[in-house]
């Protein structure tokens, strides 16, 4: 259990800690009578009372306190964390609040959950691609069980890879990275799937509109051992093919998704996890077109405890992404295939002396990136083409230590050294500023074509001002050397990655932050206030018409600028009582400049909007209804709209002055929803979930293009695509 | 290749947000000056050839292009021959007939109060378009139509390709720029996806008069025109747009063309 809160109280002294991402505490007081208090949210308090005269290990079980009747789950106390502790930058989702957020098609999603956040950004309506602080989709560290999701998106973007079934926690961090997270710019999203109950068998599921889901746990050997599978499946095909409508029967279009985590205790000190995920999307149309990509990951972590105050996680990762696009038409037949790979060491080591928490170890990474493979049938107009494969070796040492100096002051300081080298076999080429090439060697497997090393520090300090109100302090630098090419604005199944090289110096990141904290009525209501700004170097865009698909020389085709993002941001949450929920709002700048475009002067990132809100309400009725709603405000975003035109081929052309200096008009949603709770057995739980997704039936600017009128072909006009209306949905869950 | 993909992603998108829907805004755009448009063609066929000068207007306008009178328009090749064109009509520099030839280098240059403006443009060599047939696409039961044109694509050199598509003598809304990069030596069959006056003219009907040129345009004009192309996609989350990347010299808008051309007409059955 993640961040419980583990107090030792006796009438001289009061000291606590949370638990870390395994589960871990570790607390030293002198000698004495002390009762121990364990508490997490949604569970029941747990206490027990120790004679501290040697060094104790407790290992403690918590009851999840909605398996009690008649207990409220406000009765729990929550540590004010968020006051006390110097990370900052930092939000995490209750899964709980996942369940009645309203979404979409009612597909209780994560990365749409992260959007309703102050400093995140929907990359469009309905998408799962997200910016944060004013970085670009590509510059945020997605992990699952610590291995890289690199498309982290269903559909085209309208769903998210992450199951919430199979999800225990989600910890998001716009700022103050810890050292032992690198190799993205502007955030962490660290996802972590649940352990089974080791204790008894579950299974649990859900039927919803467009998409089905069942997961099961249970004990392998009682108290040692637990399995968690988990699986979905969409059917938007299907329900095509029933609507009769003769255009869309022949198209597919589905996805699905499975993830499992099995752990075996050796002994108090080892125990074991292997966990997976295996996604895909499959779309198409008969005989015309086929499409399909998806994820897989898997981890093997052994968790060791050393003794009372060392601890260590070492871990094997793999992950990988692929795509293929198939043509089925018969003289222009073609299949095109592209993945990149990653197999990852992590040695992570956890150290808990009296006042500082020492954190330190070692990742090691090798991708490989096979770019574009296309293989044609014999009479198909298009030729056979391999994109030589690039290699890669991403390592880092770090180290942080949390630092409690006193009562109101605490330091969580480190120093990440990142190393990437591009490695052989291939030929690189080396292109002047006119994109031709100026030089061009080939190398062994195995060969350094180019290292690049970076030191990373990482600091944040808290100063609590009493028990109730701090201010925080941070300053980060991140670097990446993996890089997305796409000049679309929506997420792509087929986004190219690219490595640092001699044409592409790593991306830098720093920022700093600066925060207000405050808790208030008990920990019942929560709030914040950080404001930012963010320096950006090395950041790509590309040439007119750059060809980014199946092209060697895709490295002629890039740009080379700069960027900067500066903002503030509110949080303020009410996590107790009937009412919970939170509200967020954002103001903000993100601005990119490049030598060629824009003739060199700031433009504002296509992310950049000036006003972000969101609202999220939850409301319990009673045992078994409750009501929610989220409502979004944000300012359109910064597009290019047209200064003037002219004529040439005969086609109305549009004159363009400045990038990105235009606006879309604004969004604004209200999503409502309510869940019934059917009446319960011993054995079995079900509940009714109905949502409407934008219940005012807003038309919402998707995207906005000129053309000439139709009626009058003398002038030309503006025209909104929206994508969605009220959408209603139901969804029904079940638990035995 | 890539348009294909991009095309059928397209409508496999278009037919998941079943719902999504579009209407006519009022937006707030920037003005601008006036900016000098040079149209500029120098083709393979023996006929009177032109270079059209005008202005651009503010977007609020109407759809009128102001003519430059007076300029001094010459065009020039690598073997020593100059051409001084003659306003035919206003803002309209014709010479002719004239006929240029492969592999030449072309040289514009023209003169408006006293500024100049060059560019430069090689001819290559001919690909001729060898049929045309209708491409039929069948999403279930219903078909969709549309121009295909078949060529042969030369072995061993870059080839540069823009199509210019009329449906009854009306000129397609969209941009059609292609090379060889995937189709080196091949037979190509290479499909125009048809933009009419709206959204529901945009395939062809049985009886529709079809008029494809093909042209074959150096590196730089592919370029200008892909780029056009991909603006004129009218994808939603598509690129950033801006200007193509005149290959005049001065900050003129608009390009100078030295092509060869190939016609052929067909009726839909």
């Amino acid at each position: 259990m993640i961040g419980a809160t583990v107090k030792l109280q006796s009438p001289s002294q009061n000291s606590g800690i949370a638990t870390n991402a395994y589960g871990f505490y570790s607390l030293t007081a002198a000698e004495g009578e002390y009762s121990l208090v364990i508490s997490y949210s949604g569970y029941q308090t747990n206490t027990q009372s120790i004679t501290l005269n040697k060094a104790l290990k407790f290992n403690i079980e918590l009851v999840s306190a909605s398996d009690l009747q008649e207990v409220v789950i406000s009765a729990s106390e929550r540590k004010n964390e968020n006051v006390k502790s110097p990370q900052m930058g930092l939000n995490k989702i209750n899964m709980q609040d996942l369940d009645n957020v309203p979404v979409l098609l009612g597909e209780k999603d994560v990365l749409k959950t992260i959007q309703l956040l102050p400093g995140v950004k929907a990359g469009g309506e309905g998408t799962t691609g997200f910016f944060v602080r004013g970085g670009a989709a590509d510059q945020n560290l997605i992990l699952l069980d610590e291995a890289t999701v690199y498309n982290s998106s269903h559909l085209l973007g309208f769903f998210s890879t992450f199951n919430a079934d199979a999800i225990k926690d989600v910890s998001l961090y716009k700022g103050g990275m810890p050292s032992q997270y690198g190799g993205r710019l502007s955030s962490v999203l660290d996802v972590k799937m649940q352990d089974g109950n080791d204790k008894e068998y579950g299974l649990e599921g859900g039927l919803g509109l467009i998409a089905s889901r069942i997961k099961a746990e249970g004990p392998i050997v009682k108290n040692k051992s637990s399995f968690m599978v988990s699986a979905r499946r969409t059917y938007i095909d299907l329900l095509l093919k029933a609507s009769g409508d003769s255009a869309l029967k022949n198209n597919t279009l589905n996805f699905y998704d499975i993830n499992a985590k099995v752990n075996y205790k050796f002994d108090d000190k080892n125990t074991l996890f292997l966990s997976g995920y295996f996604g895909q999307d499959n779309i198409g149309i008969k005989d015309l077109f086929a499409n399909d990509w998806g994820n897989t990951t898997a981890t093997v972590r052994l968790n060791h405890v050393f003794n009372n105050r060392l601890f260590s996680n070492t871990s094997l990762i793999f992950n990988k992404y692929s795509y293929a696009i198939q043509l089925l038409d018969e003289n222009s037949s073609a299949e095109v295939k592209s993945l990149i790979r990653d197999f990852n060491f992590k040695e992570d080591l956890q150290y808990y002396s009296n006042n500082h928490i020492l954190r330190f170890g070692l990742h090691a990474t090798h991708h490989r990136i096979a770019p574009s493979d296309i293989t044609t049938s014999a009479n198909s107009s298009f030729n056979p083409l391999s994109i030589e494969n690039r290699y890669g070796l991403e390592s880092a040492v770090y180290v942080s230590d949390e630092w409690t100096i006193s009562d109101k002051f605490n330091l969580l300081y480190g120093l990440r050294l990142s190393q990437f080298s591009l490695l052989g076999p291939g030929t690189i080429n080396t292109y002047n500023g006119s994109g031709e090439v100026s030089s061009s060697s080939t190398y062994k497997s195995g060969e350094f074509v180019k290292n690049y090393f970076n030191l990373e520090p990482r600091l944040s300090a808290s100063y609590s001002l009493n028990e109730k109100n701090s201010i925080k302090a941070s300053y980060n630098r991140n670097t990446q050397n993996i890089h997305i090419l796409t000049n679309s604005s929506t997420s792509s199944p087929t986004d190219q990655y690219v490595m640092s090289s001699n044409n592409i110096k790593p991306e830098i990141a720093d920022q700093v932050a600066l925060g207000f904290f405050k808790n208030s009525e008990r920990n019942t209501f929560e709030f914040s206030a950080e404001v930012y700004y963010k320096w950006l170097q090395n950041q790509i865009d590309y040439k007119d018409a750059a060809e980014l698909t199946a092209n060697k020389d895709v490295e002629s085709e890039l740009l080379y600028g700069q960027g900067r993002a500066y903002g503030l941001e509110f949080y303020g949450k009410k996590s107790k009582g009937k009412l919970t929920g939170w509200l967020s709002y954002t103001l903000s700048k993100t601005e990119r400049q490049f030598d060629k475009i824009n003739n060199g002067k700031y433009f504002n990132a296509k992310q950049d909007r000036t006003h972000d809100l969101a609202l999220v309400a939850m409301y319990n009725l009673g045992r078994r209804w409750s009501l929610s709603a989220n409502y979004i405000y944000s300012t359109g975003n910064a597009v290019t709209y047209p200064a003037g035109k002219y004529n040439v081929g005969g086609l109305t052309t549009y004159y363009y002055t400045e990038r990105n200096a235009n606006r879309m008009p604004y969004t604004s949603r209200l999503d409502i929803g309510a869940t019934l709770k059917a009446k319960e057995t011993k054995k079995f739980k079900s509940s009714w979930t109905f949502s409407v997704y934008n219940a005012l039936n807003r038309k919402n600017p998707y995207a906005i293009q000129f053309r000439d009128k139709e009626n009058d072909p003398t002038r030309t006009e503006a025209v909104q695509i929206s994508l969605f209306g009220i959408i209603p949905s139901v969804t029904y869950n079940f638990k035995f | 290749m890539l348009k294909q993909i991009k095309y059928l992603s397209l409508l496999i998108a278009m037919s998941f947000s079943i719902s999504s829907c579009e209407k006519v805004i009022d937006v707030k755009l920037n003005t601008s000056a006036n900016q000098l448009v040079i149209e500029g063609n120098i083709t393979n066929q023996l006929e009177q050839q032109t270079i059209k000068i005008s202005q651009s207007v503010s977007y609020t306008e109407t759809n009128t292009y102001p003519p430059v009178k007076g300029a001094v328009v010459n065009v020039l090749d690598d073997n020593g021959n100059s051409w001084v064109f003659t306003e035919s009509a206003p803002g309209s520099y014709t010479f002719g007939p004239l006929k240029g030839e492969p592999g030449r280098t072309y040289t514009l240059k023209v003169n408006v109060s006293n500024t100049l403006y060059t560019a430069s443009s090689i001819m290559p060599d001919s690909v001729v378009i060898d049929s045309l047939d209708v491409k039929v696409f069948a999403f279930g039961s219903e078909k969709q139509k549309q121009t295909q044109v078949h060529y042969k694509d030369p072995a061993g050199v870059a080839n540069h390709y823009r199509f210019v598509l009329k449906v009854n003598d009306n000129l397609s809304k969209r941009v059609y720029a292609e090379n060889d990069r995937f189709t080196d030596g091949n037979d190509v069959p290479t499909v125009l996806f048809y933009a009419g006056k709206n959204d529901d003219d945009n395939e062809l009907k049985t009886g529709d008069k079809v008029d494809v040129e093909m042209q074959c345009i150096d590196k730089n004009l592919f370029t200008y025109w892909n780029t056009l192309s991909q603006q004129t996609q009218g994808s939603p989350g598509g690129i950033t747009p801006g200007n193509p990347p005149s290959n005049i010299s001065g900050n003129a808008l608009g390009y100078f063309s030295a092509h060869t051309v190939s016609k052929k007409q067909m009726v839909v059955k």
